[in-house]
């Protein structure tokens, strides 16, 4: 069950777009697709979506050839658009249809929506009227009304405040308890981090990375350490040889090459009487491994 | 099939939300309304001037010259009220006669002083108080020989040189015509109709004093029989000024819809949203149901037009007008047929083509440069059409009736004018179809490739490269 990618490229007009990807999404989640700019998930996106055709290689919903007669995936697209003239509940009207909806399944799933998103108020205006931000959320709820169960989202937070980004969240958390399928690209590691168990990271069209996220970052040993004291320490920690990152008021975050290294300066802290107020040895970030990956 | 349903009603309901649409509408729908009533505002304001009209005219001829004739002026209709005096009145009399409005207009008939010929004969007359008609009988060839020194002899009328206002005979003056008016920054001359209807008394005058026959007289005024007739074989009815005016609307009609699609397209272009209608439904249906949506909106548009400007007719037109301009048993029910198929067909042509240059551009800077080749093809394919039309047994309006991107403007036409054969039509149709579905099939898959394109205008290279790429 679930998204199957098997060996998939893709060549536009002489440039190679994506090249020999496969991954599965086999249980309901959320699945990070990273990359730089133009590193292949846009095109990696639309060939799942069966928007563009692939050149060779094989991808599955449920066994089935994906093809866009017969795929009713929910896309949250990384350019955004809504129709700035028309009525909010016109247009989504018109796509619910287009998914096939029935008009009163329609009317009930954008009341609820609308409600869970808070965007009750301008369902009877026209989109120009709205925020960016508003105008986003409207779109996200054109990819979710239909019941879909896969949705994919590209970029889903760009844009959005904290509060918006805090309902977002919400709803997304609550589509993987129901049961959804997501994939999901973004820039920002710390919402990939936050939802995604698996990732797959991309670069120039080929996959750099890619496997459940918890395992990937036990294969990386740690490379921080975070100590907050109540005085200054710069002396202890470049008499243990080791370098730091950033501090501010009494907060350090020092690089460290061992795990080792940090017990002993604390070991040092400890011996002096400095009062240790945090102490931390911290694995790399989603950040830390997705530089170093496609950085170069 | 329902995609297609959701697409077209709801591309129509956008399109007749539009303001403006509603605008243009209801702008045509007005002019259309006025241009039946010109007529009517033209009467208007003439029956203003008529009625308040009959300007009063005192025609003064102290010297008689006119013989009392002028009354004649009266029953010729030509708005003037003519009272005739031959008082010796001077311009101030006449200039105190219009500050007390008993009359609007005055002409002093004077002999010129120049023509000693005239001025013999007139001084003559005006030594007896009553006026022999002989005096002035210009055309009596016994008094020319007599006189001598008038060089009218072959009995042609003398004629008012309508530049001076004077009568001329021969270049020399019979009489001078003083125009008085209270005004002269409207008028520079004599109204040239009062002018005429001056000239034509004096020359009645002069003529019923040569004492000619019944026939002779009738074979003065000409009466002309005639017909018309043509050498090539082929009989074309019906006024061509207005065909062409008609293939024009329907020109209009036409590419004024199809430039829609390229619009609608292009706005769901550049506000980002065809990548989510794309993953809603094919684009095939897209664009399908985009051109039916705007081309049911454009006919109706269309027909509501044609409606008013029928209903106007019969309301605003006095009867017989259209009737003398069109032949009515033209309009048949196979024409109007013929000539809505012809309106879908030609729109879908246009429209598919403007449906692929709009698929190229994403930023609305670029619409007017990428649909240039279709405006042109749109124009040359109605100038074909059109200058071929004042030749319509010419071949070359054969072919314009034949090749697609112009037979919609012409066909319907000369169908109309009973020209071209139900063959004819039948293969006009058929090359049009096939265009259209050569079209659509290109349209389609460049629309498919292109809406994804977000970044510079696509270029005729990159369409063909799409089009030849099988895996897109």
């Amino acid at each position: 069950m679930g998204l199957k990618l098997q060996n998939v490229s893709k060549t536009f007009i002489g440039k190679k777009a994506v090249q020999d990807i496969s991954f599965e999404v086999d249980k309901p989640g959320v699945f990070g697709l990273l990359g730089t700019n133009g590193a292949g998930k846009t095109t990696t996106i639309r060939m799942l979506l069966g928007i563009i055709k692939k050149d060779s290689g094989e991808i599955t919903w449920n066994g089935k050839k994906v093809e866009r007669k017969n795929v009713n995936f929910g896309y949250l697209p990384e350019e955004r658009g809504v129709y700035p003239k028309t009525k909010i509940h016109d247009q989504l009207m018109y796509f619910a249809e287009l998914k096939g909806m029935k008009r009163q399944e329609a009317e009930e799933a954008i009341k609820k929506w609308a409600k869970v998103l808070k965007v009750e108020e301008y369902i009877q205006m026209p989109a120009e009227k709205l925020s960016k931000g508003n105008q986003q959320k409207i779109q996200f709820m054109t990819s979710i009304l239909h019941n879909p169960e896969l949705i994919v989202l590209d970029e889903p937070f760009s844009g959005l405040d904290p509060v918006n980004s805090e309902i977002l969240k919400n709803v997304i958390i609550d589509l993987v308890k129901e049961g959804k399928y997501i994939i999901m690209s973004s820039h920002q590691m710390a919402s990939i981090e936050e939802f995604c168990s698996d990732i797959l990271i991309l670069n120039k069209g080929k996959t750099v990375l890619q496997g459940n996220l918890k395992e990937i970052k036990e294969t990386y040993p740690a490379n921080r350490l975070e100590v907050s004291t109540n005085i200054n320490i710069d002396e202890y920690i470049e008499d243990n040889n080791m370098e730091i990152e950033f501090s501010k008021n009494n907060e350090y975050l020092i690089k460290i090459n061992s795990e080792e290294s940090a017990h002993q300066l604390l070991q040092v802290l400890v011996n002096n009487k400095i009062e240790v107020n945090k102490f931390e040895i911290k694995k790399p970030t989603l950040n830390d491994i997705f530089i170093e990956k496609v950085g170069e | 099939m329902n995609n297609l349903k959701v697409v077209t009603i709801f591309t129509m309901k956008e399109m007749l939300k539009r303001k403006s649409f509603i605008v243009t509408t209801i702008i045509i729908l007005l002019l259309i309304i006025l241009g039946f009533n010109i007529p009517n505002i033209i009467n208007f304001f003439n029956k203003d001037s008529q009625t308040a009209e009959n300007t009063e005219l005192l025609i003064v001829d102290p010297n008689n010259i006119f013989e009392g004739s002028l009354d004649n002026l009266n029953s010729m209709n030509l708005g003037y009220n003519v009272k005739v005096s031959n008082e010796n009145l001077t311009f101030d009399d006449i200039k105190s006669k219009i500050e007390n409005e008993e009359i609007k207009e005055a002409i002093i008939v004077e002999k010129t002083s120049a023509d000693t010929n005239l001025e013999g004969i007139v001084s003559e007359n005006s030594s007896s108080t009553n006026v022999s008609s002989e005096g002035l009988d210009l055309g009596n060839t016994d008094n020319i020989n007599n006189a001598n020194n008038l060089e009218n002899s072959d009995g042609i009328p003398n004629s008012l040189d309508e530049n001076t206002g004077e009568m001329v005979t021969n270049g020399k003056s019979t009489c001078k015509l003083r125009y008085i008016v209270e005004n002269m920054a409207m008028i520079s001359t004599i109204p040239e109709d009062l002018l005429n209807a001056i000239n034509t008394v004096y020359t009645n005058l002069q003529i019923s004093k040569l004492g000619l026959t019944q026939e002779q007289l009738n074979s003065l005024t000409p009466n002309f029989e005639y017909s018309i007739e043509q050498t090539e074989e082929q009989e074309v009815s019906g006024n061509i000024m207005v065909i062409m005016l008609l293939s024009i609307v329907l020109f209009y009609a036409i590419y004024f819809c199809a430039y829609q699609v390229s619009s609608s397209i292009t706005t769901e272009k550049t506000s980002k949203i065809m990548e989510t209608l794309v993953t809603s439904t094919s684009p095939k249906t897209i664009v399908i149901g985009k051109t039916i949506g705007i081309g049911i909106v454009g006919l109706i548009q269309v027909c509501l037009f044609v409606a008013v400007a029928l209903i106007s007719a019969k309301l605003f037109l006095e009867p017989g007008i259209l009737e003398s301009v069109l032949d009515m048993s033209k309009f048949t029910p196979y024409l109007a047929i013929i000539t809505i198929l012809y309106f879908i067909l030609g729109y879908f042509a246009y429209a598919l083509l403007y449906a692929l240059t709009g698929s190229t551009v994403s930023k609305p800077e670029d619409i007017q440069s990428a649909n240039t080749p279709v405006a042109i093809l749109a124009v040359v394919g109605f100038y074909l059409s059109y200058f071929t039309m004042m030749n319509p047994t010419s071949d070359l309006n054969v072919f314009a009736s034949m090749f697609p991107i112009s037979s919609p403007f012409c066909m319907p036409f000369r169908i109309m004018m009973g020209i071209a054969s139900t063959i004819d039509v039948i293969i006009s149709i058929a090359i049009l179809v096939v265009t259209i579905l050569i079209v659509a099939n290109v349209a389609i898959k460049i629309y498919s490739n292109a809406i994804l394109n977000y970044g510079t205008r696509m270029t005729f290279k990159d369409m063909v490269k799409i089009y030849r790429d099988k895996n897109s």
